[in-house]
């Protein structure tokens, strides 16, 4: 029973699950904190997925592989830059529309290059090799969870640091956060907002390029059709908890997919794997009524301000 | 196709906007077919043939058309008001396994069976929508987050009571999980013999003349299009904007539960875990392309439902993948939402403002 919770297994698949989240929770962080209503990173991710795998198949290198993902992931986010910021379009209208097309794009490329539906597995597809850090594979507990994983885990882990900083540490950052907190403040002291926003949203697109590459190639080697299953909008999730707080954002992707690899472990043991699954978007919710809640309270007795209606 | 509600100096600019959006999503789709091989005329024509061909086929189309408009106007009547409810899958799951909970467990005579499974789906419906309306106006936390995350609570909700239904251990694979088939009184009566056309297209169309009339011609329709275009002004006039907001968000998901219920009871006959995947984004991509007005989304909803029946049928019959189809449609949404207008004007400022910098530097 311990072992279903704590078990080292659990804890490192938990760890291999929680990647992709992360990449594409911290990505997302910088599109939001620009004010950029980013829903998209489902396609983003799906899309690196694909191109990942493909740039595997074809050249035998995973590391082309993860290039392909991240360079995927760019040219989605610039379409949605392109429409958001230059056309005029509603971002959440072209997200949707651009989740919907990913899915079908992808299996229709998928057909294209392999003639296979469903999912597609080749020798060709090779995973990233495992990574041994000499010390972390020698420590007591943490060693059967952190040790031997791909590079990409690693580099994950280390992103929710660096993007922290980013946000938090540097003058960009400052002045990024500037840009979604108030525009017009940040436009009257000279800051460009569209190159902010701009930056961000390719920030985003090159993270979900490095999340989505982690499915086929992270350990898989499968391509399987609509293969983010939902993880573009867990990662939101996330960074919505998180308030576009890449450290917070991290931890929170780490406690979904812990949440996603103990639905396996209990449902052995009896426990509807469904209920365990809802956790995450229940925890979101949650999150959101409690912010809601302390901000109502922060009012105090003054009349509430009408909610606006967007 | 379109008609929307507009002041004729504007229609030129609309009709050449929409006609602009089709041909490049009709380009990109002639792009998609060339690159699987296939030939573009006969994949054209066999979603023709498919949508409309005979009886049997226009009998698929009404069974398509009656989702669409349904998920359709349900969108339309949110978004007129300002609501963002992505949530209509999650509703829609909701309603459906609602209604086959009470096929399944409550004997009804034939007369009230369909009806009251019906209104059971619809309430269920609701009920999903009521939490994110009431967090939305009491705490400020916003519908359009609380609705998406509430779709996948949905989901997983019902595929778990799909599995009570059949007992916890009767079957893991939560893939191709079902409910058993409900009984034939429950469900609603067949329009075209040997197809899914059921009577439920008339309560979609129903709810479409019933928005249209509502916003036309009452003032509870204007009161509701006020609620969106500016809340403050609609409480400022009087409206009792809590309530009408509420209202609306409710009319939504009740709208969303009816239309779970009747793909159960019109087409499936059994619930089974995941089985409209994409409907209720198709119903707010539809809403998004008529500008949420009803008459619209009536049309948009019919072409919308002619093309999954015909790509149905163009999958079956050529090597085109129907996914083509669904490509086009989204790329068609994507061009709609383009304000080439705006984007015109733009470019015009930005050459006056080049030119008048020549000048000065002349």
């Amino acid at each position: 029973m311990l072992d279903t919770f704590f078990g080292s297994a659990t804890l490192a698949a938990a760890l291999r699950l929680s990647i992709p989240l992360i990449f594409a929770a911290i990505g997302g962080c910088f599109s939001d904190r620009a004010g950029v209503f980013n829903i998209a990173l489902e396609c983003f991710m799906l899309c690196a997925a694909f191109f990942a795998a493909l740039g595997t198949f074809f050249t035998v290198n995973p590391y082309i592989g993860v290039l392909c993902g991240i360079v995927a992931g760019l040219v989605c986010s610039l379409i949605f830059g392109l429409f958001v910021f230059h056309l005029g379009s509603s971002a959440i209208v072209v997200s949707i529309a651009m989740n919907l097309s990913a899915w079908g794009l992808t299996t229709l490329l998928m057909m294209f290059f392999w003639g296979a539906r469903g999912s597609f597995v080749s020798e060709r597809l090779v995973s990233l090799p495992s990574v041994n850090i000499g010390i972390l594979n020698e420590l007591p507990v943490l060693g059967k969870i952190l040790g031997g994983q791909n590079i990409l885990v690693y580099i994950g882990i280390a992103a929710i640091f660096v993007m922290w900083f980013l946000m938090y540490k540097t003058p960009f950052g400052l002045r990024l956060r500037g840009v979604g907190m108030n525009q017009k403040a940040a436009q009257t002291i000279g800051i460009n907002t569209l190159k902010y926003k701009w930056t961000a949203n390719l920030i985003t697109g090159a993270l979900c390029g490095l999340g989505g590459a982690v499915l086929p190639i992270g350990g898989t080697s499968i391509f399987s059709e609509n293969m983010t299953a939902g993880r573009g909008f867990l990662a939101l999730a996330a960074l919505l908890v998180a308030k576009d707080n890449p450290l917070t954002a991290g931890l929170f992707c780490i406690l979904f997919a812990y949440t996603e690899a103990l639905a396996l472990g209990l449902q052995n043991i009896g426990i509807p794997s469904q209920l365990v699954e809802t956790m995450p978007y229940l925890t979101t919710i949650l999150v959101l009524v409690i912010a809601g809640i302390k901000q109502k309270l922060s009012q105090g007795h003054r009349r509430p301000k009408p909610a606006k209606a967007s | 196709m379109k008609k929307l509600p507009i002041q004729s100096k504007n229609f030129i600019y609309e009709a050449v906007k929409y006609l602009a959006a089709l041909s490049a999503a009709l380009l990109l789709g002639v792009l998609i077919i060339k690159l699987q091989g296939q030939d573009v005329a006969a994949a054209g024509k066999a979603v023709l043939f498919g949508a409309f061909g005979n009886i049997s086929r226009l009998g698929n189309t009404i069974r398509w058309v009656t989702p669409c408009l349904m998920t359709g106007i349900a969108a339309a009547v949110s978004f007129r008001s300002g609501i963002w409810n992505m949530g209509i899958g999650g509703q829609l799951y909701m309603g459906a396994f609602a209604a086959t909970a009470v096929a399944l467990y409550i004997p009804l005579p034939q007369t009230v069976a369909p009806i009251v499974c019906l209104i059971a789906a619809g309430a269920a419906g609701m009920a999903f929508a009521l939490i994110p309306a009431l967090l939305k106006r009491f705490l400020g936390v916003s519908e359009l987050i609380t609705t998406l995350m509430f779709n996948y609570i949905a989901t997983l909700l019902t595929t778990y009571f799909t599995k009570l239904v059949n007992g916890i251990s009767a079957n893991n694979n939560s893939k191709a999980m079902a409910t058993p088939l409900i009984d034939d009184r429950y469900r609603l009566t067949t329009l075209i013999p040997k197809t899914n056309a059921s009577t439920g297209i008339f309560i979609a169309i129903f709810f479409v003349v019933l928005m249209y009339l509502v916003y036309k011609y009452t003032i509870m329709g204007y009161e509701m299009r006020q609620v969106g275009s500016n809340i403050r002004f609609a409480r400022a006039g009087g409206v009792r904007t809590n309530r009408m907001y509420l209202m609306i968000f409710l009319l939504s998901g009740f709208i969303a539960g009816l239309a779970g219920g009747i793909e159960i009871l019109g087409v499936y006959g059994k619930f089974t875990a995941n089985f409209a995947s994409n409907i209720g984004w198709d119903g707010i991509m539809i809403a998004t392309i008529a500008a949420n007005s009803p008459i619209a989304t009536g049309f948009v909803g019919i072409l919308w439902g002619a093309l999954k029946s015909g790509s149905l049928y163009m999958e079956a019959l050529t090597e085109t993948n129907r996914l083509t189809v669904e490509v086009i449609q989204a790329a068609f949404v994507l061009f709609v939402t383009i304000d080439y207008r705006g984007f015109i004007n733009r470019l015009r400022e930005n050459r006056n403002r080049n030119a008048a910098k020549a000048v000065k530097g002349a």
